[in-house]
């Protein structure tokens, strides 16, 4: 049983609550303070899992984006001098009246305002499910449905899914080398200007693959049994310790007093 | 019971119907014949290349009749045959695929190890082609356990995305314990030496590793039988002979092993016995000792593979040295009647006489012969002398070149329609080759050879122009070009033709991209070596500027009659109105081709055009490449197959072979 390395990452399952709770705090519109602190806890096991390059572009960029978002407040609040003034009108009024370097700064406020918040609000999902699916192999997310007795009818469509992603990003490659070779639809915007008729030459062989590459997936997987009744069992042991509920609950509070007004 | 069922010189007693006490596989007077057109054949062949030709056509063709077949406990089964004679269907009915997948009338006996079949065992064929599966047949999941089975595609006969999961895979969905399970994939990956293989992601494994990593998925469940579907159809040599060990552990083992294969050399030390099948019937079985004592001759008139590689790879060896240019006529005459033992003369008779003007008639012969043989795929290769004598002269008229005294087998001299210079070919950070200097002329058929990962395929894509080459140069004409030029001058029929063919019609297909509907208007120049123009051929490239102020934009309409040309001269005319998805592969692969004759391209390609083929339509492709490169076009196969290799091509580059051994004399 490798000890240090299942301790230092949760359970599948855990990961999947955290990208629900990342799921409520975008639903909630939890304010910037709370918001900060979940991402912060988001970080903290992306690094534990080792995935240090990952995490640290992740938190620069929130960081950055949440540093953007405050300055673009305060221009904002300065240059319209409106209490609730970052807001469309005052800026209008800003460029009618002064049209000067601050209606300038004021602008380029809220233009920065608009996007970082709102990259920001995706970022504590983004975090999370890049978290979950580069720490996972699909043997533990196949396990884990398993384990919460999720139907067979939905763990092998999944299954499947992650099974064909690669086999899509080959076909499409092959494809357009066939496309180039024949000197349809080639060069660098034969795709822009000619969409739908480009899309039909692209979507008919790889449906056309998809379809010889599912029967054959079929009967692999009839032979070898994935069609049995009776409990399926998982190679990859997975298993709830203190640490997934621990970190679960950790991650809990802060959202629950920031979705109750406390925070 | 038709007569063809009793064997001609059987070395095993054929089984009693149904009570076969000592037999781990009973089948007994048993017919079968697919429901579905595409579950059939299509499936027999999906992704490869080429697929039978001729089962498409008649879904309902009987896939088996009235077959007899026992093997015993720990035998090493070969079944052999053409493409379609139903030996696929045979191993189906093994692993429990029919009835359970590929529905359709089944009657008789089969029994694996002890289960089923005792449903309609009286034998009288009547009676039980009328109720069909009056048993219930046997769940596919209680043979699992018991049937391990091995496909022919590497790409899609695994589940998972990476091995180990992949290895675990049937013990998961029997239901063991997790420790059991690692336990087992340890073991077994210790007994095939495949522990490097663990934890991979299986996309990024070579098609022989993953091959090798689906047998030994096959055994995790300790079945007692294993099944493989043509194996090796895509592999290399030295995949072939991992493949050749881990079945000689399963044989050391005692796995019942049945194997159903167009290459039969791979691993002939290990089959006990040969069973042979024409038509959807057995026609015979012979023991390892009479097998090998029928011949190479016997071996081709069936159309079968060459036991024996030998005498072609010392072929391959002599032709690995060979420097460009033209190839030793003299010899290959030589060797062709040799590796067609058959009369060639007779046909020779029906062929205009156009035909054999700048060649030596022994091959036009041949080649005539081995359409012939190989045009109608199902039936036996001494076959029935079809029209493609009539046929013939539409395809010389077309393919072969008028003016072909100055064209064909340019002397070395001439200038190369593709040379490299001190190329190296790779991907930026992954992969780095350097090739050596090569040429290739009009009228060569250049085999490319070497074992998986020699830089083969990266090779073609930088001559095609699909990438750029990490340095050195590609010479075009003899002048260096952007690889956007190579493009335009290079055609490659991908291994799966499938993502080659975009339009609703096979002559559409050859009209796309060149019509004005399209705003690639093609120039004119690209139509110059569409055969029946006069200058085709000849020092294209110097000819260009004058060729395209000769030759305006084409009418729409000429442009048709043109296409209608090609696709007679590839035989394919009677389906200029079919899909061409619903084309067989073959098919499929000509057509592919076609397109790349009405761009004009001259530089054709082909990756692995043989894998899964009989030796008829292994021969057959040999034939059109000639007809290809006697047009004019360079040819460059990309190849595992010895046999194609050492018979048609009149070079070999060997990828593995040290840059002295491939290095090409300009």
């Amino acid at each position: 049983m490798p000890v240090t390395a299942a301790s230092r990452r949760l359970d599948p399952r855990a990961k999947l609550y955290l990208l629900l709770l990342a799921n409520l705090l975008l639903f909630f519109h939890v304010d910037t303070r709370g918001e900060a602190i979940m991402v912060a806890l988001f970080l903290l096991p992306l690094f534990a899992a080792g995935r240090w390059k990952n995490g640290l572009r992740l938190a620069v960029l929130y960081f950055a984006l949440l540093g953007l978002g405050l300055w673009s407040d305060a221009v904002t609040l300065d240059g319209a001098g409106g209490g609730s003034g970052g807001s469309l009108i005052g800026m209008m009024d800003g460029g009618a009246n002064d049209g000067g370097a601050a209606t300038f700064a004021v602008t380029a406020g809220h233009v920065a305002g608009l996007l970082s918040v709102g990259i920001r609000m995706m970022m504590p999902c983004l975090i999370t499910g890049a978290y979950a699916f580069t720490t996972t192999s699909i043997s533990e997310f196949v396990c884990a449905m398993r384990r919460m007795h999720v139907p067979e009818a939905i763990v092998i469509p999944c299954m499947v899914v992650i099974r064909f992603f690669p086999t899509i990003v080959h076909d499409y490659r092959q494809i357009r080398n066939a496309m180039a070779l024949r000197g349809i639809a080639a060069g660098r915007f034969a795709l822009v200007r000619h969409p739908v008729q480009s899309l039909e030459f692209i979507l008919v062989p790889l449906l056309m693959n998809a379809t010889i590459v599912s029967r054959d997936l079929s009967v692999a997987a009839l032979t070898k049994g994935l069609g049995i009744a009776g409990e399926h069992t998982c190679m990859t042991v997975i298993r709830m310790s203190w640490f997934d509920w621990a970190f679960m609950a950790v991650c809990t509070v802060p959202l629950a007093l920031a979705i109750g007004g406390v925070l | 019971m038709s007569a063809s069922s009793s064997s001609i010189t059987s070395a095993v007693p054929s089984q009693p119907f149904g009570t076969s006490a000592d037999s781990i596989i009973a089948i007994a007077d048993t017919s079968f014949r697919y429901a579905h057109d595409d579950a059939g054949v299509a499936a027999v062949n999906p992704t490869v290349a080429n697929p039978v030709s001729g089962n498409v056509a008649s879904p309902t063709d009987r896939a088996l009749t009235h077959v007899d077949l026992a093997v015993r406990p720990g035998e090493t089964v070969m079944l052999c045959g053409q493409s379609g004679c139903g030996k696929t269907t045979i191993t189906r009915l093994i692993n429990g695929l029919i009835p359970n997948f590929f529905h359709g009338p089944l009657t008789g006996t089969q029994v694996v190890c002890g289960l089923g079949g005792d449903g309609d065992t009286s034998g009288d064929a009547t009676a039980g082609a009328r109720d069909a599966n009056v048993a219930a047949p046997v769940p596919i999941e209680s043979l699992v356990p018991l049937v391990g089975s091995v496909f022919q595609n590497p790409k899609t006969q695994y589940f998972n995305a990476d091995t180990t999961s992949e290895l675990a895979f049937p013990c998961e969905n029997v239901g063991m314990p997790s420790a059991a399970i690692r336990e087992r994939v340890d073991e077994t990956a210790q007994r095939f030496g495949i522990r490097h293989l663990l934890g991979r992601s299986v996309f990024k494994l070579s098609g022989g590793e993953k091959q090798r990593l689906a047998v030994a998925s096959a055994t995790m469940l300790r079945p007692r039988i294993i099944v493989m579907d043509e194996p090796t159809s895509n592999l290399d040599a030295a995949a072939m002979r991992d493949l050749h060990d881990m079945v000689a552990e399963l044989k050391r083992a005692g796995v019942t092993v049945v194997i159903a294969e167009h290459r039969l050399a791979w691993c002939a030390d290990l089959i006990d016995r040969y069973v042979r099948f024409e038509n959807g019937a057995v026609a015979g079985e012979y023991t390892a000792a009479e097998f090998a004592e029928l011949g190479a001759e016997q071996l081709e008139l069936w159309g079968l593979r060459a036991l024996d590689l030998a005498p072609y790879r010392a072929a391959l060896r002599a032709k690995v040295g060979v420097t460009g240019g033209a190839p030793d006529v003299a010899e290959m005459a030589g060797r062709m009647s040799a590796g067609c033992p058959r009369s060639a003369r007779g046909l020779n008779d029906g062929l205009p006489s156009e035909r054999g003007t700048s060649q030596p008639s022994v091959i036009a012969a041949v080649n005539a012969e081995t359409e012939t043989a190989s045009d109608m795929p199902v039936t036996s290769p001494i076959g029935p002398v079809i029209d493609s004598a009539s046929r013939h002269p539409s395809a010389a008229s077309v393919l072969a070149n008028p003016s072909v005294q100055q064209t064909e087998h340019q002397s070395p001299n001439g200038a190369a329609i593709i040379a490299t210079h001190d190329l190296v070919v790779g991907y930026r950070r992954a992969f780095r080759r350097e090739v050596a200097d090569l040429a290739l002329y009009g009228g060569d058929i250049i085999g490319l050879m070497g074992r998986n990962g020699a830089g083969k395929s990266t090779l073609v894509r930088t001559l095609c122009g699909l990438q750029k080459p990490l340095a050195g140069r590609v010479l075009l004409h003899g002048r260096s070009v952007r690889p956007a030029a190579l493009t335009r001058a290079g055609f490659l029929v991908m291994q799966d033709v499938n993502y080659q063919l975009f339009a609703d019609s096979a002559r559409e297909e050859l009209l796309l991209g060149l019509g004005d509907a399209d705003d690639v208007i093609r120039r004119p120049i690209d139509l110059a070596a569409v055969p029946d123009t006069e200058t085709a051929g000849s020092g294209i490239a110097g000819a260009q500027s004058a060729e395209a102020a000769r030759m305006p934009y084409l009418h729409p309409a000429t442009l048709g009659e043109q296409a209608d040309r090609v696709l007679d001269a590839l035989d394919l005319l009677p389906f200029a109105d079919r899909h061409p998805m619903s084309l067989s592969g073959g098919q499929k692969q000509r057509l592919a081709i076609a397109s790349a004759i009405m761009c004009g391209k001259e530089l054709i390609v082909l990756d692995e055009p043989t894998s899964g083929l009989d030796r008829a339509h292994m021969m057959q492709v040999g034939a059109l490449l000639r007809r290809l490169a006697d047009d004019g076009k360079a040819v460059l196969v990309v190849t595992h197959d010895e046999e194609l290799a050492a018979l048609w091509c009149d070079r070999i580059i060997d990828m593995d072979g040290s840059p002295s051994l491939t290095k090409e004399t300009i």
